[in-house]
């Protein structure tokens, strides 16, 4: 039930952001959104707490977007917080940015990192990896204090991790 | 001088005949009296006085036999008696012996039965010991790899200023470059 839900939201978002002339930052964007609502506790119980009325919570939405995001993500975003299924918004995001991926014939490559990167870091990482697995990528980057350092990165099924958190988890096993 | 020639001397004249002996036809009458009143006897006293003696003597020895019998019959009856007490007593002896036996075995096999288990539960407990040493054990290595982990992890964290992020991105994309 869930996934045909998923898959009917993006194939809707998906024509919006279409038709909108506006997919690349569209998918984008509702990446970061969504890693961002998978990492903030507050954010996640604000916009999935059903006593507060739907209308408080699309303005949270629209309050925490308006002004740097798409107004078509603003729209979608808050769209899935009027439904009630907010909750399925990392796997809708998720889904979004595979299939605009694949429009483009690209795989999409999740690049984990402690810090920001800089476009020309991304450039570089990309490149790399693109020439390490022979695929187009479409590359997405999270910035996750977890791995205290370094980057690991998912391409498909296959994951390059080179974090300072993999190697002191190393070092905790050999105890 | 004999007992006759002492009588005739004391012989009184004036009697017709002597003193002590019977005149001659008084011991004749009174001899055939006599001679008849034996024969009576023999002849109709003696057969019921022997019959009686013979019944007498018969149930004397009835008697007698009867005792014997009575004797014989005690004596048999003592017997069993003596043998009936002595197979009461072995009887006894052989319960006794078998309530010994039986109770030495149910004694030994209670002995055996609490050795085994006292043993089982011995294993147990030395294995429980084992085991919870080993899952303390267990345990304060996991705690101390946690703790020194995030301690690990904290000053790491710390210790990484921009510069070593900056190295740590371009060490990872030197990495996956030279994957190729």
């Amino acid at each position: 039930m869930s996934a045909q839900k998923i898959n009917g939201y993006v194939a809707a978002m998906f024509e919006v952001a279409v038709a909108n002339e506006a997919l690349a930052v569209v998918e984008d964007e509702m990446f970061r959104l969504a890693r961002a609502y998978e990492s903030n506790d507050q954010l996640r119980s604000s916009l999935g707490d059903s006593s507060l009325p739907t209308e408080r919570r699309q303005k949270i939405v629209e309050q925490l977007l308006g002004g740097k995001a798409h107004n078509v993500t603003v729209q979608l975003a808050s769209m899935l917080v009027g439904t009630g299924h907010v909750a399925l918004l990392p796997e809708v995001a998720d889904a979004l940015v595979k299939r605009a991926s694949s429009e483009k014939q690209q795989e999409v490559a999740e690049v984990r990192s402690a810090v920001a990167l800089n476009d020309a870091q991304k450039t570089r990482i990309s490149e790399a990896l693109a020439k390490a697995t022979g695929k187009k990528l479409n590359l997405k980057v999270v910035v996750d204090p977890s791995v205290i350092g370094g980057i690991v990165a998912t391409v498909g099924d296959e994951v390059i991790d080179d974090t300072v958190r993999t190697r002191l988890d190393q070092v905790k096993s050999r105890f | 001088m004999n007992l006759v020639s002492v009588i005739i001397a004391a012989e009184d004249p004036t009697q017709s005949h002597h003193w002590l002996f019977p005149e001659i036809g008084e011991i004749i009458y009174g001899g055939l009296a006599s001679l008849a009143i034996f024969f009576a006897l023999y002849k109709f006293g003696w057969p019921a006085a022997k019959k009686a003696l013979e019944t007498r003597t018969a149930t004397i020895q009835k008697e007698l036999d009867d005792s014997a019998n009575a004797r014989r019959q005690a004596e048999t009856d003592a017997a069993n008696i003596r043998k009936a007490l002595g197979d009461v007593a072995s009887e006894r002896a052989k319960l006794l012996a078998e309530a010994d036996a039986q109770a030495a075995a149910i004694l030994a096999e209670g002995r055996a039965r609490i050795t085994a288990e006292v043993a089982d539960m011995e294993a147990r407990a030395n294995a429980e010991i084992a085991a919870a040493r080993s899952r303390i054990g267990d345990e304060l290595r996991a705690e101390i790899a946690r703790l020194s982990a995030a301690a690990t992890a904290s000053v790491v964290r710390s210790a990484l200023d921009d510069r070593a992020h900056q190295d740590l991105v371009d060490g990872f994309i030197a990495k996956v470059g030279a994957s190729r």
